[in-house]
């Protein structure tokens, strides 16, 4: 944005509509105090002007003249000119210049302008008429006093002009301000929409109401970039995981094209072509399920579920197979009261299954697997516990994604996709997959927190520092 | 022969189910419209009703039902569905459905629920045994003899026995025997119920003699008497 486009800113705008407002008000307040003020004054002459009436009525007729030739000796600069007239007008005594002039009112105070004095000053009058017919006018020059009212308005017009200026310049500083900020934020922007996706935009230290957008806007970015890296990681994973069993379905079929020559032999060919193919179909329809689940679309069919059966039952799906590795599989739970929640039964079993059975698949020959059904304060859960080597820390968050495999499961059967889909079922189920560390091997837990108001908002919060966010 | 009706708007598809249930040994008809197949339907008896729940034409698949339900046709039905989601499923078999199949299926899975929806569907009303050969359940007491000897089951095996048995003679997939079994839905194929059918093979005939539970290449198992 250049500085011409400065008048189209939000805040130069509001920087001059608040300007406005307070010059309107401003001329309001110096336009009351300018009539306050010389309305006093003008009433200080006024009020002069009627003692002195109220004293000249007193007076003898025959001292009249006396009284004003008096007067007027005592006034050489003619400050209050007063005259006395007789009954057609010619001026008889007093510093009054000329003769009478017309008068509007009697004993009330008016505005003349004194012609017979240099510069023609303006003054304020009394009249008073005697009943000889002779008229007295008493004046007091008022120049002084509209010097001082032109002071006074010069004085208020050059404030406004100042006001004018400093209000201006300040709206443009703040004007610019904001556009320089509005210019870094929209250059990281179009930064971020070429295709830099690590650029955050630019905080500043003010708390302002910019700042705050700017860290919510910045922690979008973070969660797509989260996002993006995640979608490239899987689309990875799908590419690499498919390849192999194409690979080998390709090798088979050529195998069978260079080597084979019996109906068995094709068949057998055959077959295992459908079951590479087959296993395929699984995989991806297995990816289809978690982003099914991830999407929540099967909440509707939640139904009231007993955790504890639930986890019976796939102890005792698992049961014989343990049995089979020499793995003792053991049921334990610490109170007898029903888990019952809000659930999909087949889910909730499927995600449980999952996970009983990577750990009889990790477990040693001969070792031991705990499926522990607890509950304390903060709720309730399912904790699977083995005595495999257990999940590396770092390994924590990502064991839970689409197709990861760690190290130790690289050359055991499965797609790598047993802990996201029961990482999936858990966050539908407001539910953490959590690792715990214990010495003996590791440890998984299916936590249900209790429902609170607070639990509810920071449901991707992780429990403790050893949680998983679902 | 049975005779299936294919109601497939997908020609595809509809083609490769006809393929597949012809080699089962069913007499196939199909339609490719909602309308067409509730005339079908109505017109002839058919042993079963293979319905895809998305058709095109104003009348669509779980509509078509209804209206075949409220004409008085009691024919099981199968419907095929690309929705997976439990609800959607609740849905289908809420408007008189008797399954349900999510697609991409493997046709062994759809003849084999077929063969059990047609097999219920004529099965008399109370058995109180079950025969295949020597062994013998009797559903009363809830006990299994081989050759006159007992054989002590516990309560799962003996469940997956009688789902076997119910249903002998016919291929029953992993899944349905989960269903049936475990009562849970599984979508993603399981290995670890292989174990709990070698427990029960080894129960059944210690010696390995006369197998009677067979694996089906692929998919599932079948019991069968000895020959």
């Amino acid at each position: 944005m250049r500085l011409t486009e400065l008048h189209r800113t939000t805040s130069f705008r509001l920087a001059t509509l608040f300007l406005a407002m307070f010059g309107f008000a401003s001329i309001l307040l110096f336009g009351y105090l300018y009539v306050e003020i010389t309305g006093f004054e003008t009433e200080r002459v006024d009020e002069w002007l009627r003692r002195e009436h109220a004293e000249l009525i007193r007076e003898k007729p025959d001292d009249l003249v006396a009284r004003f030739e008096h007067q007027n000796q005592y006034d050489p600069r003619t400050q209050r000119p007063f005259g006395l007239f007789d009954a057609s007008g010619h001026h008889l005594a007093g510093g009054y210049p000329g003769d009478r002039p017309a008068i509007p009112a009697f004993d009330k105070p008016f505005s003349l302008r004194l012609h017979g004095l240099p510069h023609n000053p303006p003054g304020r009058c009394i009249a008073a008429r005697f009943p000889d017919e002779r008229v007295a006018l008493q004046c007091q020059n008022t120049r002084e006093l509209d010097h001082f009212d032109e002071e006074l308005l010069h004085a208020l017009l050059s404030a406004a002009v100042l006001t004018l200026v400093v209000g201006l310049l300040g709206a443009a500083l703040i004007g610019v301000g904001s556009v320089r900020r509005l210019d870094a934020v929209t250059a990281s922007i179009k930064e971020i929409v070429a295709g830099n996706l690590s650029q955050r935009l630019p905080m500043h230290s003010k708390q302002d109401d910019l700042d705050r957008l700017v860290r919510v806007v910045n922690g979008m970015l973070d969660e797509i970039e989260r996002l993006m890296r995640e979608v490239k990681g899987v689309c990875d994973a799908i590419a690499h995981d498919l390849r192999t069993p194409l690979t080998r379905l390709i090798a088979g079929l050529e195998r069978a094209q260079r080597r084979a020559q019996t109906k068995e032999e094709y068949r057998e060919a055959l077959e295992n072509t459908i079951a590479e193919a087959g296993g395929m179909l699984r995989t991806f329809n297995a990816l289809l399920r978690i982003s099914e689940i991830e999407s929540g679309v099967r909440r509707e069919s939640f139904e009231p579920v007993d955790l504890s059966a639930v986890a019976m039952d796939a102890v005792e799906l698992y049961e014989p197979a343990a049995e089979d590795k020499g793995i003792t599989l053991a049921l334990e739970r610490s109170s007898p009261e029903p888990y019952s929640m809000q659930g999909d039964p087949s889910l909730l079993f499927e995600a449980l299954a999952n996970l009983v059975e990577n750990a009889t698949k990790f477990a040693p020959l001969g070792g031991h697997v705990c499926v522990h059904l607890f509950s304390n304060a903060g709720g309730f859960g399912v904790s699977i516990r083995d005595d495999c080597p257990g999940i590396a820390l770092k390994e924590r968050q990502a064991v839970l994604g689409r197709f990861y495999r760690g190290e130790a499961s690289r050359h055991t059967p499965g797609n790598g996709l047993g802990l996201s889909l029961a990482n999936a079922v858990a966050g539908m189920h407001g539910m953490e997959i959590r690792f715990a560390e214990v010495h003996t091997g590791c440890e998984v837990q299916l936590f249900k927190p209790h429902e609170s108001p607070d639990a509810r908002n920071n449901r991707r919060e992780p429990a403790n520092s050893l949680g998983v966010s679902s | 022969m049975p005779n299936v009706l294919v109601i497939e708007d997908d020609v595809q598809t509809l083609d490769e189910i006809v393929e597949a249930l012809t080699d089962h040994g069913c007499a196939v008809d199909t339609a490719q419209t909602g309308r067409d197949g509730l005339m079908l339907a109505i017109a002839n008896a058919y042993d079963a009703i293979v319905l895809d729940r998305m058709l095109p034409g104003g009348l669509e698949g779980l509509s078509m039902l209804a209206s075949l339900r409220s004409a008085g046709v009691v024919t099981p039905v199968l419907i095929l569905s690309a929705l997976s989601a439990v609800d959607e499923r609740v849905r289908g078999l809420r408007a008189g459905g008797d399954d349900y199949l999510t697609k991409p299926f493997e046709f062994i899975e759809l003849t084999a629920r077929l063969d059990a929806l047609m097999r219920r569907r004529d099965a008399p009303p109370s058995v109180q045994e079950y025969r295949a050969g020597p062994l013998q359940l009797d559903l009363l007491k809830r006990e299994v003899t081989c050759a006159g000897r007992p054989v002590p089951l516990l309560p799962r095996e003996y469940r997956l026995l009688e789902y076997l048995m119910q249903n002998q003679g016919q291929v029953v997939s992993r899944t349905m025997l989960f269903e049936a079994v475990w009562d849970y839905r599984l979508d993603e194929r399981t290995n670890v119920i292989d174990v709990h059918i070698s427990r029960l093979r080894k129960k059944l005939d210690p010696a390995g003699s006369m197998p009677m539970i067979h694996t089906v290449r692929g998919s599932g198992y079948l019991l069968r008497a000895p020959d």
